[in-house]
Order: C-alpha cells, then sequence, then structure tokens
C-alpha cells in the first residue's frame, strides 16, 4: 500500500515523498500521533490483558504495533515473527532488513533481518531483551514450527491468543483512523466512477477488474482489499453472487454488482452499488429488487448501534422478508478486515462497540431479472449510526 | 544460449495445461506424500497450500481478508479428492465430485471452529496423525484432542517437481506478465509515478486473462551507490522496496519485479530499466549487465539433473570473479510454483550443507536472480525462469533486456 506508516515514516521527507497530496500531505492526518496513539493503545491493552510481550505476524497487526510499510501480497501468509511488542521494555521490534519505511520511532537496533534459516531467526530474537523471561507472550496465529519457536525462545511463557489485546486497542478508531478510512472510501468512490463509465455492453468482468485496479494505482493507491468487484448478474435463469471475476461479457440491461475498495495509509474503504448495463432504463423488476435492497441495507444501517448484538442485527435482516445472504453481512473495517465478521452462520455473539467501522452489505436477488448488492460503511455510535460512504444509484435511483 | 533438452520425465510441456489432468497429478503426489509420511490427512488453511491441494481458484485479497475468508483444504488419506470448505464455489475444480465441494469454514472464530471439529470428527478417527500448515487459536481452543504436525515437508516433497501441465501454467503466466510489461515499458518517461506504472500493469495483466495479481509491482529506484540506499542490518542493498508515488526522473535505473497468477500458478518477472525517452545504458551500466548474462550462461550450462545447488551458487560466485552475485537476505535462485517463492532455494543463509543436499531433478523450477553491484552504476538484477528436464533445461520466460543489449 501507498504508506502503511503515513507521511512522517523513515524517508518520506526525502526524494521518497509523494507530491501529489494522497501520500505526501494531509491537513486533517497527523501520522505521527496516529501512530503515537496506536502503540500507547496497544501497550495499555497488553497492560489491561496481562500480556508480556506480543509476537505478530499478520501484516495489519504488524502495522498496527510499527506503522512500518510493508510490501503487498495477496492471500495468507504463513505465521511467522515480524514484529515483537515488549511491554517491560517498552519496546516494538520489527522484521525488516532496512530503515527505509519504518517510522522514527523505531531504532535500527530494533530491526531484525530476513533470514531464512529458523536457527537465525531464533538468535536474532534470541537477542530481544523481555522475551526470554516473559510470562504471558500473545500471538497472532500458530503453526507446528512456531510451538517449537516460543519453547526456545520463552520456555517459561505460556502462549495466548492476543486477538482480545488486538480488538481492544484496534476496534475504537481514532479520529485519524476515520480520517483514513474517509480518505479510503473517497478512492473506492473514485473507483466506482471509473467502473461505472466503463459500463459498455459488451466489456468483461476481467476487463473491468483492470479498469478498477487501473484507477485505484492511479490514485497513488495501488493495492486492493480485494478483488472481488465486478459480478454481472443474467436476466435470464438463476442468480448467484459470484466474487470470482471471468471473461463472460456483460449484456446491455443487466444488473451488474460493482463493489470496489481502497486504501488510504493502511486503512480500508469500499462500497457498492449495483448498476444497469449500457443506456438502458431499468425495468419494473430490477427497481423493485433495488428497492428492496436499499431498505434491507437501511434497516441493517440503522441496527448497528453500541450494544447490539449479532443476533439481533440477523433479525432485523430477517425483518426485511429477505433470505439470509450468502456472505456474512456485517464486518468490522480498519487496517483491512476486522472483526467481527456477522451473518447467519457466524458472530451470533458479537457485541457492537462504539467507535466501530462497519462495512454492511445487503444482496437480493431474483432469477430472471438479477441480483443488486449495496454496501456502505458506518460508524458505531452510543447514538445515530453514521454513514462514510457517499454514492448515488445512477439508473436505479 | 538454447536449452538443451525440454522433456519431463519422457512428456514434453504442453503449449496449453490440461488442467484436470494436472489436478489429478498433484493429488496423486499429495497421497503419496502422505503415505512416506505416515499421516493420516492434512488440514490446510494458507492460501497457497489450499491451492495446491485442491485446484480451487478463489479471487485474490488483502491479508486481512484472507484470514477471515479463508479457504481451507481438508485432505483425508486414499480418498480420491481433497475436501474444499469455500465461499466460492465458483472458484472449484468442474471435475470435483460434490461431496467434497462444502460451505465455508471459519477458523479464526470459535463458532467456526465447532463445524471444523465436526468434519474431522467426520473424516478421522480419534488420535489421527494430522498434518497442518497454520493453526489459530480458536481451534487450539476448540480441538483440544487433535494434534497436528507440520504439512511443510509433506507439500514440500509434492510442490518440488513440476509436472508438464504445472510448468505450462508457469509458462502461461509469465506470457502475461511480459506481455503487459511490453505496454509498460513503452510508456515509461521522466514524470510518471511509480504508481501510475502500475496501474497500466493492472489494468493489463486482467485484460491478457490473469487469474490474480500476486504482489504490489516494484519499481524500485535504485540508488547509484550503495551509500546512498537505506540502511540496512547487513551493509548490503535495500531490495525490494515497496512502491509510493516518487516521480520518475530521467536517468532513474529502476528493478523492477512482479508477479501475477495463472490457474494458481506465479509469475515472476525481474529486469532493469532506465527511465528515459530513448534510454542509453552508461558503459559501467552496460558491463554489469554482461556480467549478469555471463553468470547465468555459466548457471545455465550446468543445470541438468544430478548437478547440486551448492555447484551452481559456486558456479555463480566463479563467473563473478569470486564475488556472490546475489543480495545478502535472497539468493541466487529460487523456486517458483503455487508460491511466488519456494523450494528449491540456492544460495540462502540456509548455508552449504543445505544446497550440498539440494540435488537438481527434472520438473524442478529456478527463477535465476543474480544482482551485479558495480558501487557507482545502480546495478544490475533481472530474472528469468528455467525448468529442469530429463536432460538439461528449458526456459520458461522469454523477455528483452531493454535498453541492455548484446549476450542473446
Amino acid at each position: 500500500m501507498s504508506a502503511a506508516g503515513g507521511p512522517g515514516a523513515g524517508s518520506i521527507a526525502g526524494a521518497g515523498a509523494g507530491v501529489l497530496g494522497l501520500t505526501g500531505a494531509s491537513d486533517q492526518i497527523d501520522f505521527a500521533r496516529l501512530r503515537a496513539e496506536r502503540r500507547r493503545r496497544l501497550f495499555d491493552a497488553m497492560a489491561a490483558g496481562g500480556v508480556d510481550v506480543l509476537v505478530l505476524g499478520r501484516p495489519a497487526n504488524v502495522a498496527y504495533a510499527s506503522g512500518a510499510q510493508q510490501l503487498w501480497t495477496a492471500g495468507t501468509r504463513p505465521f511467522g515473527p515480524a514484529c515483537l511488542v515488549v511491554r517491560s521494555t517498552g519496546r516494538v521490534h520489527l522484521l525488516s532488513t532496512w530503515d527505509a519505511g519504518v517510522p522514527p520511532e523505531i531504532g535500527h537496533d530494533e530491526l531484525f533481518g530476513l533470514s531464512w534459516n529458523p536457527a537465525i531467526l531464533a538468535s536474532n530474537l534470541g537477542a530481544i531483551a523481555g522475551l526470554g523471561d516473559a510470562a504471558q507472550v500473545g500471538t497472532d496465529g500458530f503453526s507446528p514450527g512456531a510451538r517449537q519457536l516460543l519453547a526456545a525462545l520463552c520456555p517459561h511463557a505460556a502462549v495466548v491468543d492476543a486477538a482480545p489485546v488486538l480488538s481492544r486497542a484496534r476496534t475504537p478508531k481514532t479520529p485519524d483512523e476515520l480520517a483514513c478510512i474517509v480518505s479510503a472510501a473517497g478512492i473506492a468512490e473514485a473507483a466506482l466512477s471509473a467502473l461505472v463509465a466503463a459500463l459498455d455492453p459488451g466489456v468483461s468482468e476481467r476487463q473491468l477488474l483492470g479498469v478498477y485496479a487501473e484507477a485505484i494505482a492511479g490514485l497513488g493507491a495501488p493495492t486492493p482489499p480485494t478483488e472481488a468487484v465486478v459480478c454481472a448478474t443474467p436476466r435470464q435463469g438463476p442468480v448467484r453472487l459470484r466474487r470470482l471475476a471471468t471473461d463472460r461479457c456483460l449484456a446491455p440491461g443487466e444488473l451488474v454488482v460493482l463493489n470496489p475498495g481502497a486504501f488510504y495509509a493502511g486503512y480500508e474503504g469500499t462500497l457498492a452499488r449495483t448498476w444497469v448495463v449500457g443506456a438502458m432504463v431499468p425495468s419494473p423488476a430490477q427497481r423493485r429488487l433495488a428497492q428492496r435492497s436499499r431498505e434491507t441495507l437501511q434497516a441493517v444501517l440503522d441496527a448497528c448501534r453500541a450494544g447490539t448484538t449479532g443476533a439481533e442485527l440477523c433479525r432485523v435482516w430477517d425483518s426485511t422478508g429477505e433470505a439470509p445472504p450468502p456472505e456474512p453481512f456485517v464486518r468490522g473495517v480498519g487496517l483491512g478486515a476486522e472483526l467481527p465478521l456477522i451473518g447467519h452462520r457466524v458472530g451470533q455473539s458479537a457485541q457492537l462497540a462504539a467507535g466501530t467501522v462497519l462495512a454492511v452489505t445487503a444482496w437480493v436477488a431474483v432469477d430472471g431479472v438479477g441480483g443488486v448488492l449495496e454496501q456502505d460503511l458506518v460508524l458505531v455510535t452510543d447514538g445515530e449510526p453514521a454513514r462514510l460512504t457517499r454514492y448515488g444509484r445512477g439508473p436505479l435511483a | 544460449m538454447g536449452e538443451v533438452g525440454s522433456l519431463i520425465a519422457g512428456a514434453p510441456i504442453p503449449a496449453a495445461p490440461d488442467l484436470v489432468r494436472m489436478r489429478r497429478d498433484r493429488g496423486e503426489k499429495l497421497q503419496h506424500q502422505l503415505g512416506a509420511a505416515g499421516l493420516d490427512g492434512l488440514v490446510l488453511m494458507g492460501t497457497s497450500a489450499v491451492a495446491y491441494a485442491t485446484g480451487a481458484v478463489a479471487p485474490a485479497v488483502d491479508s486481512s481478508h484472507a484470514v477471515l475468508d479463508r479457504t481451507v483444504a481438508i485432505v483425508v488419506s486414499g480418498a480420491p479428492a481433497a475436501h474444499l470448505f469455500t465461499a466460492h464455489p465458483e472458484g472449484a475444480p468442474s471435475e470435483l465430485p460434490t461431496e467434497f465441494l462444502h460451505g465455508p469454514l471459519y477458523p479464526e472464530l470459535d463458532e467456526g471452529v465447532t463445524t471444523i471439529k465436526r468434519a474431522l470428527d467426520e473424516l478421522f478417527e480419534p488420535g489421527a496423525r494430522l498434518g497442518c500448515d497454520e493453526l489459530t487459536h480458536a481451534m487450539l481452543r476448540g480441538l483440544p484432542d487433535r494434534e497436528f504436525t507440520s504439512a511443510a515437508a509433506v507439500l514440500g516433497a509434492a510442490k518440488l517437481c513440476k509436472t508438464p501441465d504445472e510448468l505450462a501454467c508457469i509458462r502461461a503466466a509469465q506470457r502475461i506478465n511480459e506481455l503487459a510489461m511490453w505496454d509498460v515499458q513503452a510508456m515509461l518517461r521522466p514524470g510518471l509515478r511509480q504508481t501510475d506504472l502500475t496501474a497500466r500493469f493492472l489494468r493489463r495483466v486482467f485484460e491478457l486473462g490473469a487469474t490474480t495479481n500476486a504482489i504490489d509491482p516494484i519499481w524500485q529506484v535504485m540508488p547509484t551507490m550503495r551509500a546512498g540506499g537505506p540502511w540496512t542490518t547487513h551493509g548490503d542493498i535495500a531490495f525490494p522496496l515497496a512502491t509510493g508515488d516518487r516521480l520518475l526522473r530521467e536517468g532513474d535505473v529502476i528493478w523492477v519485479d512482479s508477479g501475477i497468477t495463472y490457474q494458481g500458478y506465479a509469475s515472476d518477472f525481474g529486469r532493469t530499466w532506465i527511465v528515459g525517452a530513448d534510454p542509453a545504458p552508461s558503459a559501467r551500466q552496460q558491463a554489469q549487465f554482461d556480467r549478469w548474462a555471463a553468470v547465468v550462461e555459466a548457471v545455465l550450462e550446468r543445470c541438468q539433473p544430478g548437478t547440486t545447488a551448492l555447484e551452481l551458487g559456486q558456479t555463480a560466485i566463479a563467473a563473478n570473479e569470486g564475488v556472490k552475485p546475489w543480495i545478502e537476505h535472497f539468493y541466487l535462485a529460487h523456486g517458483v510454483g503455487t508460491d511466488s517463492a519456494e523450494m528449491p532455494l540456492i544460495g540462502t543463509d540456509l548455508g552449504a550443507s543445505f544446497d550440498e543436499r539440494l540435488i537438481l531433478q527434472p520438473g524442478m523450477v529456478f527463477v535465476l536472480e543474480p544482482v551485479i553491484w558495480d558501487d557507482g552504476a545502480a546495478g544490475y538484477r533481472a530474472e528469468d525462469i528455467v525448468a529442469i528436464t530429463d536432460d538439461g533445461w528449458v526456459p520458461l520466460s522469454a523477455h528483452p533486456y531493454d535498453p541492455f543489449v548484446g549476450a542473446w
């Protein structure tokens, strides 16, 4: 992503600085303050949870703890120590062979280099003060190899789930974090405009995926939350929400789902609208479908208040009369996807907290008509939820 | 320089992969390795491991999405296919029997693990010997009676030597990647931002049929001298640095590195470019390229079954006048398959004894990526892919080295 650390990180003041605003300057986000606040929250959460050391491998957690810029790769990564947060010393140690993209608060003596050799890795980590005598070590992943490594590095430690500590720190968003999410939403909305402009009959889903990728990269934000961005739905036969772009070409009058996302300084923005292909007037059946989708989305959005549970959100969905959607319809948004994940099969006991940002998604489909997917971001508060994404509905308005 | 042979265990690399045959062959290899390791099954959750075991395709997603929206594979010893648990049934292989296709599991969540437990209890006896690539804390909590060993040896052994169909997939991925790079290099001029190159590249790879993009493409502007680059833990060059919106300037030397996937297989493109309307390398820059080509040529002459990785590394060092021609934290070469970097690794800090035990066999794939650094000339780096054949090697990449000329 363009700058997980944001301006102020590492060599940003040098020749590598962006000049056009997306990674270079902001009049509303203080990235040094953002990182300092994250770090403070993380150490506070460790103290509250009695966790002495965090051993983090997931890029989003590493970004949260360190603010360092990381190379984006798609998919999961095998669990391995990429960032160690030590409560007794107050230090954050980072797997990075260089200091480029590393914020100034992390010193050279807190960097450990890339190694392919587990013995060298163990030796590098063994030098970190506060790890060997830790009693509680929290990790954000696990594997048989990690069991051996941790047993050697911190023989007296109980290895625990870092999720409660991370969730406590990460879930309620700071004003700077919210500003990043809104910036990312703006990029996603720009990508949606590019997609709408490209919706000519005959264009394929895969070509539209190319249009999307070109749009976000052209704005300086080259990495996607997901490549599941476009799904054309047929006017004949069964309708399913497909997330894998194909060479299928769009036919005039079809409904096509557009679901672009983007990252700004590591934070995600995402939204979805459904458009009619070509200069076609939507059919009455398509309009009714869009109306149902909108009402379902609105009902769930209105219910996103502090204290609401996943089970209650499912009941809200069901009260609209729509069939349960094929995917979870509410999920957390921050440094990418976060918990909660709420659907009819998962997240029943999750409880929404004030300060959480959620992506809420509604999908309704009728065989022989098409499908409509709509998605908006919402900030959960103690009162009225605040919608963070803005976009019209074009022909289906 | 030409290839010596192009048969893998007597079979040619097909022009287009037979995906059904490829998945069947992989399944058989995995089953064979399960038997050799004495395991009753595998639980796989890593993106590339699942792709390998099941042949399923899923949209590329950020790692934060990938852990919540996991595709999971459960491999049972003796079963005709791997069980696939996915939210994207449209990506399942067409030949997968319906009883092996299931809805998504959520291994991050305690309620998801309840479903996993039910699946495992149905498929395996208590006390079954199971391998895994990763575990979540929810699994540690919810599966207290199951013990898992590492699946790395089983997966690694199955993946090490590719079938001709797998090689055809890698070649197809590489072709898409290279074609897109023609367009990117054609637009290269001062005043563009790094991300402008990304925009062009991504648009083209999807138009050309890439299944996914695998890595944020790298267009790193190299310092002329090592000391002009970022501080590093080992004093060597920092590479690869993530792309930003830096403006490209006349004469900038950029190291390009990208990877997309086709049917689960990764490409790996590496070249050194010079920014300018009509860029011409300096004499020192050209000499670096000539040295790079000499190293690659010397290594390729030794590429045949039976050669050890150590011998390849020593050959490369000898061709570079005794200086190790690769970056301290990397390697002379790495494999590529469903992972963008996988075994065989040559020249890493795993050490000489590791390299000595690694013996070339037909079907192994190498991305050769020597780096020549003449301090003051911004270095030369490029990557080419070869597969080891029954009696030599065959290239899987084919892209010019412009603006550098000569050699081949």
